[in-house]
């Protein structure tokens, strides 16, 4: 076999952060790979306000979910649960369930002993909905019920109920440690004020509005289709065609919509897992989609936190020592939290993290993993150290903030707010009605990868195409592939369709870490630079056969040597089989490492302890914004879930029964139409790397922290629990 | 069948859906949460009857965006089960959320005033008016609101975005000129996860400053 010749490098300069610190790095690329963006203010698409491609057939109830699929002869499922935190399941008796008209198929879970309420113990596929649910009440399950815990306080305590009864598995286990703790110890003895405190915060459920779930079409030949609700295309098929017992090349995975993922939809899940058998069993397609309930108690949630932390700093503002202790709460899951000091120099400091198991289903990713749980902490620490000292909190974080791109964002972020208007005395305004403010940063990488592989494809009728099996998870994936070929060719958005959401197309990444638009973006500007260059080789004719190089795109025209012939007229020219640009990634297309700054403003009834957020402003870099109007959303949607976990979003357990208290919209509170302030997203635009980076993660983070700091600002209750209710107001003001 | 249900109903004001219309009814809408819980145990508790009790199923006439169509189904069917699971082709932009009167993704219009589709049986739907998000606008001629959400990218996912328009085109035909805080309380039975109110609301008084039909 031949070698390929390997391929000619040349070195560019490229901005990046290392270490916090934006500078200029350099990259190796190919030689012959084409052009980078340009400048971010010379764009005649990307970095406008483009409106997403597939609203009209959202906004109209065209566009179909996985939810919407129905398929011929469809089976519906669903999924029996255990009603204790922790039993073996003794028998399973499914004979009156079977008897009941269209029940298909029964199966018994993949478990025989369950560690949390809510664990799947059997799953039915029947001709309704509703015959399904019934079969779920015929069956009869008889469990030997275990000791559980569900609290993490309860869970240390000696003698507690073991999450695993294995002799060398314990509820608390350590998973690192960083930093000498002597030197932090003596550290402490160089500063003037001391804080220590513990900060908690419950576990969050994404709420996904489209529930987990697929519908499997397999009728018992040699290929199946795989409808799913995924933040992955191609995380679909290996695990169902194992299950389905299918060569993996004949099942497709389709993932045209889908309602809301928030990192917590990879693979086929348990559920997944389920419906393939069921689809096997039956041989007929089979839709299973989470109930609501099933969602709450199994879909996965963003772990709880428990950290104590204890920071000693200096008169003039300088941070000399931090010891943290770290709970990640993941039920039988291990949790996440980023390490402390998370992004700030706090001089000597010593971390120990450990996972704290309880009788609860594992957390998993949910938008910027663990980043939320350690801002909240690590943002209150620098308020209460702030104030201790009689420092400015904006101030006091550029002090122990090294990178300047935080600084500038401070200060725009408090200019927007009205910072300066603000009352440095906590509660210090007179009357029952407290106003407050707060500030908090955040950090991101948005990074790409090189799974991404896209054709764009011009046809002779002027017609392009650009196809790629990614997926669209309403972050305006498809608007931002369509404008970047429009770009290119100097055609309107509208001028482009795009293909995606088909494990039959080109391979693409799942969308998680933020990554779609650093790993997407850049194949398919290749693509498209390089079907640019076929097609200019193929017109060249029309135009005194110019060079590629002199051929401009603009306006629906192409334009050479003082010659301009429509689109129409140059993809004449083409072969039938038009030109096909295929698009691989460049890492110097796109960077890693993104800042946000968030302010607060709060209004607090001390009479009430009821919260009201008046305003909100977070301030995003992120390279080349691709589009501004989708982007503004996302921070919107960041602000907006970082309020949440503040005031109102919480798992709550019942210590006794093991069970979740609140596995509901009624009870478990999401931020409604009622409670929102003002909202007020700002692209950094100071940001003048020419590289796309992934920002949806990044605005979650701040806005928390900034909440929970201005409540502190307006009444002088610093609340260490979130979320935070009423009564934690109510109880704080009873203890100052 | 069922016709003091339908008069209770009509009584609601149009971005009123019948849960909180109750709780308000019975004057304890700030201990609504605890209630609801009562409300659902109830519900729950029935759901546990013996299967036995709940065969069967009865043909029905649906009018549903201007057109007859037939279903069976069985009594306990709620419409929006039969919108999605049942009629041929199926109808599916109210969607399937929460099934319990908690998040208005479901909404439909009953003689033009809008009702959380989990809520009603399909049983109790005859003989009235329904409207589904398709029934506004379509791809090509959105209406007003429709137009509105695409232009302030008023949505993201997209899966509560059929509840939130029609619950906005109704309000809209009741109040053409609403204020801010009118079109928030128009919204308080939509629930959003990604975070697009701000611009739902910013597409609602555009929809109604367009002058354009909703």
């Amino acid at each position: 076999m031949q070698q390929a010749p390997a391929k000619k490098k040349k070195k560019v300069k490229v901005p990046r952060v290392i270490n916090g610190i934006e500078t200029m790095v350099e990259i190796e690329v190919d030689e012959d790979s084409g052009p980078g963006w340009g400048p971010n203010d010379k764009h005649t698409l990307l970095n406008h306000r483009i409106t997403r491609v597939d609203g009209p057939l959202k906004v109209t109830g065209a566009a179909k979910y996985t939810y919407d699929q129905r398929l011929p002869g469809m089976l519906y499922a669903r999924i029996l649960r255990s009603p204790h935190a922790h039993a073996q399941v003794k028998s399973l008796n499914t004979e009156e369930a079977a008897k009941i008209p269209g029940v298909k198929a029964i199966i018994a879970g993949p478990l025989t002993e369950v560690r949390f309420a809510g664990a799947p113990v059997a799953a039915v596929a029947a001709t309704t909905p509703e015959a399904a649910s019934d079969a779920l009440r015929a069956i009869k399950v008889q469990y030997e019920v275990l000791p559980h815990v569900v609290h993490a306080t309860d869970a240390i305590r000696p003698g507690a109920a073991k999450v695993v009864d294995e002799p060398n598995e314990s509820n608390l286990q350590q998973k690192n440690k960083n930093g000498d703790p002597a030197k932090a110890e003596a550290a402490f003895a160089t500063a003037d004020a001391i804080v220590d405190a513990e900060y908690i915060s419950p576990r969050i459920h994404h709420a996904c509005l489209e529930t987990h779930g697929m519908v499997v079409d397999y009728r018992g030949g040699d290929a199946a289709t795989v409808y799913a609700s995924t933040q992955g295309t191609f995380t679909i098929p290996e695990d169902a065609a194992k299950e389905l017992e299918l060569p993996q090349s004949n099942v497709t995975a389709i993932v045209q919509h889908m309602g809301g993922g928030f990192g917590s939809k990879f693979g086929i899940g348990t559920e997944g897992m389920l419906a393939c058998r069921l689809s096997k069993q039956s041989k007929a397609p089979v839709k299973l989609m989470m109930t609501r309930y099933d969602e709450f108690v199994m879909a996965g949630n963003r772990s709880g936190s428990w950290q104590k932390l204890k920071a000693g700093v200096k008169k003039d503002g300088t941070i000399v020592a931090l010891q943290a202790r770290q709970y990640r709460l993941g039920g039988i899951g291990e949790g996440s939290q980023a390490g402390q000091p998370y992004i700030y120099r706090m001089g000597d400091t010593y971390r120990e993290v450990f996972a704290l198991h309880t009788n609860e289903d594992s957390s998993i990713a949910m938008r910027a993993p663990g980043h939320p749980q350690a801002s909240f902490a690590v943002e209150s620490l620098m308020d209460e150290l702030a104030y201790k000292i009689k420092m400015d909190p904006v101030e006091f974080r550029k002090k122990n903030l090294r990178d300047v791109v935080y600084h500038r964002q401070l200060d725009r972020g408090a200019r927007e707010i009205g910072w300066a208007n603000r009352n440095p005395v906590a509660g210090g305004s007179p009357g029952p009605m407290k106003r407050g403010m707060g500030c908090a940063v955040g950090t991101w990488g948005g990074g790409g990868n090189n799974q991404c592989k896209v054709d764009v494809t011009i046809s002779r009728d002027g017609s392009v195409l650009v196809a790629v099996g990614t997926q669209d998870l309403g972050t305006g994936t498809r608007t931002f592939t369509r404008a970047i070929v429009a770009e290119e060719f100097g055609l309107q958005v509208n001028d482009v369709r795009e293909e995606i959401g088909s494990s039959k197309l080109g391979g693409a990444n799942s969308s998680g870490g933020s990554t779609t638009a650093a790993s997407l973006s850049p194949s398919v500007k290749d693509g498209a630079i390089k079907a640019r260059l076929l097609f200019s080789e193929k017109v060249a004719p029309l135009l005194d056969n110019a060079k590629p190089e002199e051929i401009t795109f603009s306006g629906g025209n192409v334009i050479a040597k003082g010659k301009t012939i429509t689109w129409k007229q140059a993809c004449a020219a083409l072969p039938a089989a038009g030109v096909i640009g295929h698009g691989e990634w460049r890492q110097d297309l796109q960077a890693s490492g993104i800042h946000g700054a968030a302010f607060a403003e709060v209004e607090v009834d001390i009479e009430t302890g009821h919260i009201r957020p008046i305003k909100l402003v977070h301030v995003q870099d992120g390279g080349l914004p691709l589009n501004r109007l989708t982007l503004e959303s996302q921070i919107n949607g960041g602000m907006i879930q970082s309020l949440g976990m503040a005031l109102w979003e919480g798992r709550v357990m019942d210590a006794q029964l093991g069970l979740q208290l609140n596995p509901g919209f009624g009870d478990y509170k999401l931020p409604g139409a009622l409670e929102m302030p003002e909202l007020v997203p700002i692209i950094d635009d100071d940001d003048k790397r020419e590289a796309v980076i992934g920002i949806a993660e990044g605005c979650i983070i701040p806005a928390l922290g900034a909440v929970v700091n201005a409540v502190f600002n307006a009444c002088g209750v610093r609340a260490r629990e979130l979320p935070i209710t009423p009564d934690k107001i109510l109880m704080g003001l009873t203890s100052t | 069948m069922a016709k003091e249900d339908d008069v209770k109903e009509k009584e609601q004001p149009s971005h009123d859906p019948s849960r909180r219309k109750f709780l308000k009814g019975v004057g304890i809408a700030g201990a609504g949460a605890a209630l609801v819980d009562k409300w659902s145990l109830e519900i729950e508790a029935k759901e546990k009857r013996p299967p036995a009790s709940l065969s069967g199923t009865v043909s029905l006439t649906l009018n549903i965006n201007g057109e007859n169509r037939t279903a069976s189904v069985e009594p306990r069917t709620t419409l929006l089960s039969t919108l999605r699971d049942y009629l041929e082709p199926a109808i599916t932009g109210p969607k399937l959320v929460c099934d319990v009167g908690t998040c208005g993704a479901c909404t439909v219009l009953l003689d033009g005033k809008p009702a959380y589709s989990c809520l009603v049986l399909a049983v109790d739907a005859t003989n009235r008016k329904i409207t589904t998000v398709e029934g506004l606008g379509t791809p090509e001629h959105p209406n007003a609101v429709q137009a509105a959400f695409v232009e302030h990218d008023a949505l993201m996912c997209g899966f509560c975005t059929p509840g939130f328009v029609t619950t906005i085109s109704a309000y809209l035909k009741e109040n053409p000129n609403p204020s801010l805080a009118e079109v928030r309380e128009a919204c308080k039975g939509n629930f959003c996860r990604c975070g697009t109110y701000p611009r739902v609301f910013e597409a609602a008084l555009a929809a109604a400053k367009s002058g354009k039909t909703v």
